[in-house]
């Protein structure tokens, strides 16, 4: 080891002998050599008076180490000016490995210190890399050794590493005493669920838990998931459960120990109660490793990580063992909604929503404060005491109040109500439901069957890589020595050629979403980054883009819900398709670009009448299809969704170029903005579009009321028109009236309001109007991020005015009874 | 090293089990509390006899009564040099963990014989010379403490098996 002069010298100092010669063994605190340094000191004369003077003082360097000297780094008479290396020493023993404060190797107290300690012994093994241990810690070099004989391993076993969570990930536990009682009762609608449900009892687990019994259900598939993955991997176990907790699970997923040994990882020797590190298992590389777990964020999206989506079996329990991470965000129940409806869609939907929204709330609930406190999560033992009793308060929550009877009541309620009302309707389902009560717990869930497909997709694209690597780097030296080349080939694992992970792994989801270009509507609260975000920062992963505003580039615009200015935007997009959150979500799940139709969100046909892109026929007639839908209210939701995707189609053919943000678009959006303000200054003042909707009666009404300015002929002309030729004669008219109104000069919200001047007739029109752009104003803070830009703000008043048509009818409607 | 060792302690005792067990109850609470304590410089196995259980002295405003008890208990304390056997309770790259009774001891890769190597790809894995000597977990070992720690309540040591007569009993 080479000694270093310490800061705390007073230099510069010059040596003036050494003491020892290389070959001499040296104890610790042994002097080494002697030096002089100068220092100004205060000395009385002998009078009283006091004086500055500059002295020299001779001093001794002591050994910080025992051992042997190999060699002198400085020479007698050196003056030596900072901290510079002096000698080197052979030590016996390096304390490489330390168990508990002692040299695991000579048996030597580490944490002794004296006045010449600079740095106890203790720090030279600080890595931690044993399972199931704390107290015994290496140093660095002792971790890569031992880390290289394990890749080595692995490498001749064609094996990877796989770090595996346990709630949520592969098994879902609860300590609801109700799946107790479900078990028992064979006439449980749950029980036939339940069958495969394990048990036992943690005894010490702390006050308050004493004797606690767990149910635990294993994942579908996992036998076979966990057999068939472990020849391709190493496995290895990192919850954050208690030690004793893991070990049972671990007994009941691999009772002979064959596929984890004893490589389990729990909260006990985890170091962090808030966030899992993969290098407190791999210290120095995490080249060969994967981790499946469903959470990301306590992995800090670490690119070795395959996300899965949780398994939630007990329906609302959650992770039992998450009271010390972060608390999930928001999206985390959104993710479980939308897994319900995903795979429930032949239940009835009402019911289901019903059961998704009740799942929601326990998460979902969530102040602040708590926030704060758990994000915050140091290790200070008062917030974590604070946060073992949070873990106690929800075990015992959960023990007493039995969220999954309540949730099975309301379900049962919910079905009674339901079934009444069906019964008048369809005999068939309610006999059905009669027969078996709806059961809360769903054994459905296929993501281990994915998962695995995946990992081995992973392991196949590693070692591929790995053998080109090999046979490029080994092919000059494998011709010299083709006789020893089988006996070489095993050993001769070389650790430089492996490939990472980190670079594989991303490389084969970035290719899954690349060129998606995504913007977030109702699916992050208000406030949230959209960027780094859960479900953004997942999405990333997988190579999709995260923009904050549809632009022309837009592929998709993810929905959490329906009627945000957002869908109302995205409809005038010819390429952007209106998705529901669990497109992504079974995107991302599932690994691949999934076809967008099933999960196309049914706009709204309020949201849909205002993709008008004037110049085009066939938006020109998709924009008028769709106010006959708005005129006739109360039409089927199939209907609806139907003609949102006809508007697609037709959208689709048009080259026109939507509105961009752009300084160039500028120009092109005002011209647009005129002849669109255009069109409906004249559907204002003529009401000719409106004269077209099949369901035009009150329309009718409303013009014989407003005076008969000549629209009348028009009308009765209309009628007589057979419907085949309505549709040219409405390009026709579309062509007249945007040549017509080109002129307007002036685009805006004063637009509307511009006209007060005019006679009575025009009034009654114009005051729904303005109603109307009340109404944006007040539905428009849904998404504050959108009206910063004043020019967008314009484009919808300017859509409110091609709104105002069906509004107006229908208003006119009403006062006409 | 077990000793015989001659200790005192003082237990109070609530009002409510005065009476004519207070002999009996003390012992138990005695036998509870200390047997298997583990004082961070010794262990206490076994409470063996009350040398004197001293006269109960009521404390003034709560009404418990105070017992200075004398007892003498056969204690372990660990020394460096000393030989035990122990119980493997996990094997691993980097050593063996046993346990000796109470204490939990640590063998070094270094501190095991050369010959016998790490075999990561046996079920469970284990420590063997490929002979008769296989080390895996439940193996009972011989094997000298090579170093003596003591903790708050725990005490750490690490042992050796490179020397003769230790190892796999």
């Amino acid at each position: 080891m080479l000694l270093r002069l310490p800061p705390s010298l007073h230099y510069p100092i010059t040596v003036t002998s050494l003491l020892k010669q290389p070959g001499d063994a040296v104890k610790r605190d042994e002097a080494l050599f002697w030096y002089v340094y100068q220092t100004t000191v205060t000395e009385g004369d002998g009078l009283g008076n006091k004086v500055e003077v500059l002295r020299k003082f001779p001093t001794k360097f002591e050994s910080t180490v025992d051992g042997e000297v190999v060699q002198w780094k400085i020479t007698k008479g050196d003056i030596i000016d900072e901290p510079v290396e002096v000698i080197e020493i052979d030590e016996p023993c390096a304390h490489e490995v330390q168990f508990g404060g002692l040299c695991a190797e000579c048996g030597k107290d580490m944490t002794e210190s004296t006045y010449n300690t600079e740095v106890t012994d203790s720090m030279r093994a600080q890595i931690q890399m044993v399972h199931d241990n704390t107290a015994l810690t290496v140093s660095e070099r002792e971790a890569a050794r031992v880390e290289e004989d394990a890749k080595r391993r692995l490498l001749s076993n064609r094996k990877l590493s796989l770090v595996v969570d346990l709630d949520q990930t592969i098994i879902h536990a609860t300590v609801d005493p109700t799946v107790g009682e479900w078990m028992e009762d064979k006439d449980n609608p749950n029980h036939q669920a339940l069958s495969d449900v394990r048990a036992f009892q943690l005894v010490d687990d702390g006050p308050g838990m004493r004797g606690c019994w767990y149910y635990v259900k294993l994942r579908p598939g996992l036998e076979s998931f966990l057999q068939n993955v472990s020849e391709l991997f190493e496995l290895h176990i990192y919850t954050m459960g208690t030690r004793a907790y893991a070990q049972h699970i671990a007994s009941i997923i691999d009772p002979d120990r064959k596929l984890f040994g004893d490589r389990i990882l729990s909260r006990d020797e985890s170091g962090s109660l808030t966030a899992k590190n993969l290098h407190r298992l791999f210290p120095v590389d995490t080249k060969m490793v994967v981790i499946i777990d469903d959470r990301g964020d306590v992995w800090r999206w670490s690119p070795n990580l395959i996300k899965v989506s949780p398994y939630d079996f007990f329906v609302g329990i959650g992770d039992i063992n998450s009271s010390f991470l972060p608390k999930k965000q928001e999206l985390g129940t959104l993710t479980k909604t939308g897994d319900k409806t995903g795979t429930k869609s032949s239940k009835s939907p009402p019911l289901e929503h019903h059961v998704n929204g009740t799942t929601a709330k326990p998460e979902g609930e969530v102040s602040a404060l708590e926030q704060l406190v758990t994000m915050g999560g140091g290790d200070n033992p008062r917030l974590l005491q604070e946060q073992t009793d949070a873990q106690e308060e929800t075990i015992m929550h959960q023990v007493e109040d039995r969220p999954l009877l309540q949730k099975q009541k309301e379900l049962d309620a919910e079905e009674d109500a339901a079934e009444s009302i069906d019964s008048s309707s369809s005999i068939d389902e309610s006999q059905d439901s009669s027969k078996h009560r709806h059961h809360l717990l769903e054994d459905n869930d296929r993501e281990l069957f994915q998962l695995e497909e995946r990992l081995e997709q992973v392991h196949k694209q590693f070692f591929n890589e790995y053998d080109q690597r090999r046979t490029k780097g080994l092919g000059g030296r494998v011709a010299a020595l083709r006789g020893e080349k089988t006996a070489s080939k095993e050993k001769d694992v070389d650790l430089k050629l492996v490939p990472d992970i980190k670079d594989i792994m991303p490389e084969i989801k970035r290719q899954i979403l690349g060129g998606v270009i995504l913007v977030f509507s109702g699916v992050l609260p208000l406030g949230t980054d959209t960027q780094n975000a859960d479900i953004s920062l997942w999405a990333r992963s997988f190579g999709a883009v995260v923009s904050q505003k549809i632009n022309l580039k837009t592929t998709h615009l993810v929905a959490g819900r329906n009627r945000t200015a957002k869908v109302r935007e995205a409809t005038r997009y010819t390429n952007v398709k209106i998705v529901t959150t669990q497109w992504l979500l079974d995107s991302l799940t599932q690994w691949k670009w999934l076809d967008e139709e099933p999960y196309l969100l049914p706009v709204h046909p309020d949201d849909r009448g205002e993709p008008i892109s004037p110049g085009s026929k066939e938006v020109e007639s998709g924009w008028l299809s769709s106010s006959e839908d708005t005129g006739g209210f109360g039409t089927e939701e199939e209907e609806a969704s139907e003609s949102t995707q006809d508007i697609l189609k037709s959208t689709g053919l048009d080259e026109h170029s939507p509105i961009g943000y752009g300084e160039e678009q500028q120009a092109a959006v005002h011209e647009e903005l005129k002849e669109f303000l255009g069109s409906d200054d004249e559907s204002e003042s003529d009401s000719e579009i409106s004269s077209w909707t099949e369901e035009a009666t009150s329309t009718k009404k409303r013009k014989r009321n407003e005076g008969l300015e000549g629209g009348g002929d028009e009308e009765s002309q209309d009628e007589d028109d057979p419907p085949g030729s309505r549709l040219s004669q409405r390009i026709k008219r579309s062509y007249e009236r945007s040549t017509g109104l080109k002129e307007v000069a002036t685009a805006g919200p004063s637009q509307a309001f511009s006209v007060p001047t005019e006679s009575n007739d025009e009034d009654t029109q114009n005051q729904p109007e303005e109603s109307a752009s009340q109404d944006y104003i007040a539905t428009s803070p849904e998404d504050p991020a959108d009206d910063a830009d004043e020019l967008e703000r314009e484009m919808l008043a300017a859509f409110e005015d091609g709104d105002y048509d069906a509004k107006t009818e229908e208003d006119v409607a009403a006062e006409n009874g | 090293m077990f000793f015989l060792k001659e200790e005192t302690k003082v237990i109070t005792l609530h009002p409510s089990y005065f009476g004519p067990n207070v002999r009996e109850y003390l012992i138990n609470r005695l036998n509870e509390e200390e047997e298997g304590r583990c004082t961070g410089d010794h262990f206490v196995i076994c409470v063996m006899d009350m040398v004197d259980i001293g006269e109960g002295r009521v404390l003034p405003s709560s009404g418990q009564a105070e017992y200075t008890i004398k007892y003498r208990a056969i204690i372990w304390k660990p020394f460096r040099g000393e030989t035990v056997d122990a119980i493997v309770t996990s094997v691993k790259p980097t050593g063996i963990f046993t346990l000796a009774g109470p204490l939990s001891v640590f063998i070094a890769r270094k501190n095991i014989p050369s010959d016998i190597k790490w075999e990561p790809n046996t079920v469970p894995p284990q420590y063997t010379d490929h002979a008769d000597q296989v080390i895996e977990k439940g193996t009972s070992l011989r094997l000298k403490i090579l170093g003596v720690k003591p903790d708050v309540a725990a005490i750490n040591a690490i042992g050796t098996i490179k020397e003769d007569y230790l190892g796999p009993l």
